[in-house]
């Protein structure tokens, strides 16, 4: 049933990826509020799927690479409607709503082949673990967004282009404003901090459980997750103490992403933690 | 009853006329009913702002002297004011009104106020009781017009004041303006004008500085501001937000090692110089550091033009969206004014029926009374049928504005002309007004109008 309500769910997501375009570029009041409505109900259908398939699968586990997918598009997409709420930033729409589709698209196709073979870390404290780290990983994407969104924006006001002018930022009159932008990226930074603290710590008390024990933290993959989180913390240090903002935030958040993506692409080539783990 | 409009407005009349026949709000109760009872006047409004006085009336004769009224209220001299009067009637009275009400007869074409004056205008013209069915469907039917321009067109969407688009570029940096500091140094009418433009948009603390402190301080006064020494520019500057830079100075007084220095005090904080002195305050470089945006005078009065320009562009957009609106709203007249042959047709339908029904009660005896509502309904079913087909060609005439067919029609139906004067006199819209006495007579009408389908309102 849970195939249902995510084909369902990927639907209004295309739906509201549609919407969204005339919402935020032409600033039509009708479209955004279909926008709204179409991915809030996405966003329900989407959050129905992925508990009953969590219930199906063994102990609340994600047991395949589509079910992880799934659950990152249902981080994004909370997340989007999280910053939308606060920030009334539904321009971040055109890049999370068709985002969220194409994370949605793919499993609403089929249930994986694949199911988690090892029994020892058939605990509900795994979803825990990877819950919370997919969280951090949407946190860190929505933050590199902004930032991204930030170094355009401030390139634009500073050009100063004329309204009508055939210019390369003409097409950007619908960007938030620059503080909306900062503040966005350095609030969802915050948020995935501790979000990626606790999914590396209950993992590494999962670690413990495994025959592997202490040298499950000698794989590169690992290591590279422990790394990671250190530069996140540096980041955070940097930005606070030295009042950092604009350009070099921006720049400091893309680097941080790349880190946690290269350690994300890392599963795929560890030989103790990786979603077919043998 | 004919549509008149009369009155002065910017590009007729010089400031010193339109002050002398300007009506303020306490007067224009008044004033209303006064036009009111004019001869000839049978309802009426008047719209009175800075920029126009227009008298609009529904008259019974185009002869209603509107001119008249104008030189008697407001004791002027007919000579001086007829040059600069403007009359319109009917149809070019409907279009004006809409282009008034759409704001593409403004000085600043697309300004969002003079919808809302129109507006006030006619509720104190309806709570004084001058206006019934004929400008109640007018002025609905305006109102409908400029909000589908405003919703359809750009023609209110930038804008083209140096103080707005100064706001508008300070929202685009800081977002909301609740709280954020703003720094007014020197003296200027065009600084102050922007403050008031950022207070209004809930600009917090306002700091002021001049050379000399005693206009610093009469600037400050307005917005309950700070004033600050001079000699203490620098100081301050860091506390701002957002600075409007207006002073005489020769040479730039904020230079690129002072817009380091407020950064670092900052902690990197953003900050918007809008400089509109000439010469420059603030030096270009400044601009091209991190977190300071720079505007100056040719900046914004760039964008002003090119929105200013965008308008026009929209305006002939909402031109063209007038036009029709202005033929919506008189073929939507025609077909009410088709309305009194419809309802005598069907009465002279309705009236055939009944005596074919006493004829036919002789021949068919005593029937029980589920055999009557029987025979009522079918007879009725059939009149509607056989009156369908007409009443919508009378309809379909009217909104094509042909005479010849509807008088075809009419003469084809056998419709009298006293049968249809007598549905017009209770179809009148005064008659039917909430105050009057000989409402309750006009009822039946109304309910035969509903029935006939006919649309009275948008």
């Amino acid at each position: 049933m849970y195939l249902l309500w995510l084909r369902v769910a990927a639907i209004l997501y295309a739906a509201a990826s549609v919407a969204v375009f005339p919402a935020v570029l032409y600033g039509l009041a009708r479209w955004r509020k279909t926008c709204v409505h179409l991915g809030g109900m996405a966003l329900f259908f989407h959050f129905v799927s992925v508990i009953e398939m969590l219930v199906q699968a063994h102990s609340w586990v994600p047991v395949g690479a589509r079910e992880v997918e799934s659950l990152l598009g249902l981080a994004v997409a909370a997340l989007f409607f999280l910053v939308w709420w606060i920030y009334d930033a539904i321009s971040l729409g055109i890049f999370a709503l068709p985002a969220t589709f194409f994370l949605v698209f793919v499993p609403a196709l089929g249930p994986d082949r694949y199911t988690f073979p090892s029994a020892g870390v058939r605990t509900s404290w795994l979803v825990a673990h990877i819950a919370a780290l997919l969280v951090a990983y949407a946190a860190l994407c929505f933050s590199l967004l902004a930032s991204v969104l930030y170094l355009i924006q401030e390139r634009r006001i500073k050009t100063k282009p004329r309204p009508g002018e055939d210019s390369w930022w003409a097409p950007f009159e619908w960007l938030p404003p620059l503080d909306t932008l900062e503040r966005i990226a350095h609030a969802t930074l915050e948020f995935g901090f501790p979000c990626m603290t606790v999914g590396l710590v209950i993992g590494s008390v999962l670690a413990q459980e495994t025959p592997l024990g202490a040298a499950y933290f000698l794989d590169p993959k690992i290591i590279a997750a422990f790394v990671s989180w250190v530069v996140y913390v540096l980041l955070l240090l940097v930005r606070r103490s030295a009042g950092l903002r604009g350009r070099k935030a921006a720049y400091l958040s893309g680097a941080v992403f790349v880190v946690v993506a290269a350690v994300w692409f890392a599963n795929l080539f560890s030989h103790v933690h990786r979603y077919g783990a043998r | 009853m004919t549509l008149a409009l009369i009155g002065v407005n910017y590009k007729t009349a010089p400031i010193e006329l339109r002050e002398r026949i300007a009506i303020s709000r306490e007067e224009l109760p008044e004033t209303t009913r006064a036009l009111a009872a004019v001869p000839g006047v049978l309802e009426c409004m008047i719209v009175s702002t800075c920029n126009r006085v227009e008298l609009l009336a529904a008259v019974d004769s185009p002869d209603a002297d509107l001119a008249g009224f104008l030189h008697r209220q407001f004791g002027l001299d007919p000579a001086l004011l007829k040059p600069h009067i403007y009359e319109r009637q009917d149809r070019d009275a409907v279009r004006h009104l809409f282009r008034v009400a759409a704001s593409l007869d403004s000085m600043v074409v697309g300004e969002p106020q003079i919808l809302g004056q129109v507006k006030e205008a006619f509720a104190v013209a309806r709570a004084s009781g001058t206006v019934a069915g004929q400008l109640e469907h007018l002025l609905q039917s305006a109102f409908a017009a400029a909000k589908k321009v405003r919703s359809d067109t750009g023609i209110g969407s930038n804008s083209v004041s140096v103080a707005s688009v100064a706001v508008d570029l300070a929202r685009k940096i800081f977002g909301s303006l609740a709280g954020r500091a703003v720094f007014l140094v020197g003296a200027g009418k065009m600084s102050e004008l922007a403050a008031r433009h950022l207070v209004q948009q809930g600009a917090g603390a306002i700091l002021v500085t001049n050379r000399t402190l005693a206009r610093a301080r009469s600037m400050a006064e307005p917005f309950q501001g700070r004033v600050i020494p001079f000699e203490k520019l620098y100081e301050a500057a860091s506390e701002a937000d957002i600075v409007i830079s207006s002073t005489g100075a020769p040479h730039p007084i904020f230079r690129r090692e002072h817009g380091q220095a407020f950064l670092h005090r900052r902690r990197n904080r953003p900050m918007f110089f809008i400089d509109i002195a000439v010469p420059r305050d603030v030096d270009p470089a400044m601009g091209k550091l991190e977190g300071i945006f720079v505007y100056d005078i040719d900046d914004l009065q760039a964008v002003a033009s090119a929105h200013l320009a965008e308008r026009s562009r929209e305006a002939r957009d909402a031109e063209t969206l007038i036009a029709a609106e202005v033929e919506r709203f008189h073929q939507r007249q025609r077909t009410v004014n088709v309305a009194p042959a419809i309802v005598a047709l069907q009465r002279q339908a309705e009236e055939i029926r009944q005596s074919e029904l006493r004829r036919a009660q002789a021949r068919l005896g005593s029937l029980s009374a589920e055999q009557v509502a029987a025979v009522e309904a079918l007879t009725r079913g059939l009149m509607n049928k056989f009156l369908h087909p007409p009443m919508q060609a009378l309809k379909q005439a009217a909104r094509e504005n042909d005479s010849t067919r509807l008088d075809a029609l009419c003469e084809a139906w056998s419709v009298s002309a006293s049968a249809v004067q007598q549905a017009e006199t209770e179809a009148s819209p005064v008659t039917a007004g909430p105050d009057n006495p000989e409402t309750e007579k006009a009822e039946p009408r109304k309910m035969n109008e509903s029935e006939a389908g006919v649309e009275t309102r948008q």
